[in-house]
């Protein structure tokens, strides 16, 4: 899961690798994710989430689709 | 999961907030009273349980999502450290973690050109229009997790 400046960039990276495109979402799009993902790490309580609250935590930020599916 | 592996991994994160880095296997058991193979055994159900991962053949740690011990290119500023971030979600996921602000100084993987990112109060106020690529699908995530 990588940085790119821009799609052109991105479209650069793929060809140069070989590889298929998976998603792409935006920075900001990733921080709402990572906020709500990793916001309990450190909670003194934590417990592994199932895979369904997982896949409600991407599902709720309409990251929708197969490629999200977890399972 | 087993009550002693959730105290393993919550002495093993507390370790990395306060010192920066994970506890050992050795400084884990001699924290618990424990046996050094107990405690390496812990280690090993926490990786299979994805709750941290081990460099492969080892029960040194790899990363603590979304805290990174071995080099990659996000460095991330927050908490009063500078930390590394696993991969581009991991390192916006540091100051989410740590409940504060952060600055993430990574590249862009095509270029290399350095690109920098800022959080305040959980927003994305500097780099918000950078991209993030994910390769695989999330079924596969934990296939290869060092690539993922």
């Amino acid at each position: 899961m990588v940085f790119l400046r821009s799609e052109e960039h991105l479209t650069r990276w793929l060809d140069a690798n070989g590889w298929e495109p998976g998603a792409t979402i935006t920075a900001d799009k990733m921080n709402e994710l990572s906020s709500v993902w990793w916001w309990t790490r450190l909670d003194p309580g934590w417990r592994p989430r199932t895979s369904q609250e997982s896949q409600a935590i991407l599902d709720n930020l309409d990251l929708t689709g197969e490629f999200w599916q977890l399972g | 999961m087993e009550a002693f592996d959730l105290d393993v991994r919550r002495h093993v994160y507390f370790s990395i907030v306060a010192n920066g880095h994970p506890s050992s296997v050795a400084e884990t058991a001699t924290a618990f009273a424990r046996d050094v193979p107990e405690v390496e055994e812990s280690y090993r159900r926490l990786h299979e349980a994805h709750a941290l991962v081990l460099h492969p053949d080892s029960v040194d740690i790899w990363f603590a999502n979304p805290f990174c011990f071995a080099p990659t290119p996000h460095r991330v500023t927050a908490g009063g450290r500078v930390w590394t971030g696993t991969c581009a979600w991991d390192a916006l996921g540091i100051p989410a973690a740590l409940h504060t602000d952060g600055e993430i100084d990574s590249e862009c993987a095509c270029c290399g050109e350095p690109v920098r990112l800022r959080v305040d109060e959980g927003e994305l106020v500097e780099g918000a229009d950078l991209l993030v690529h994910i390769l695989v699908p999330a079924r596969r995530w934990w296939d290869d997790v060092g690539f993922t």
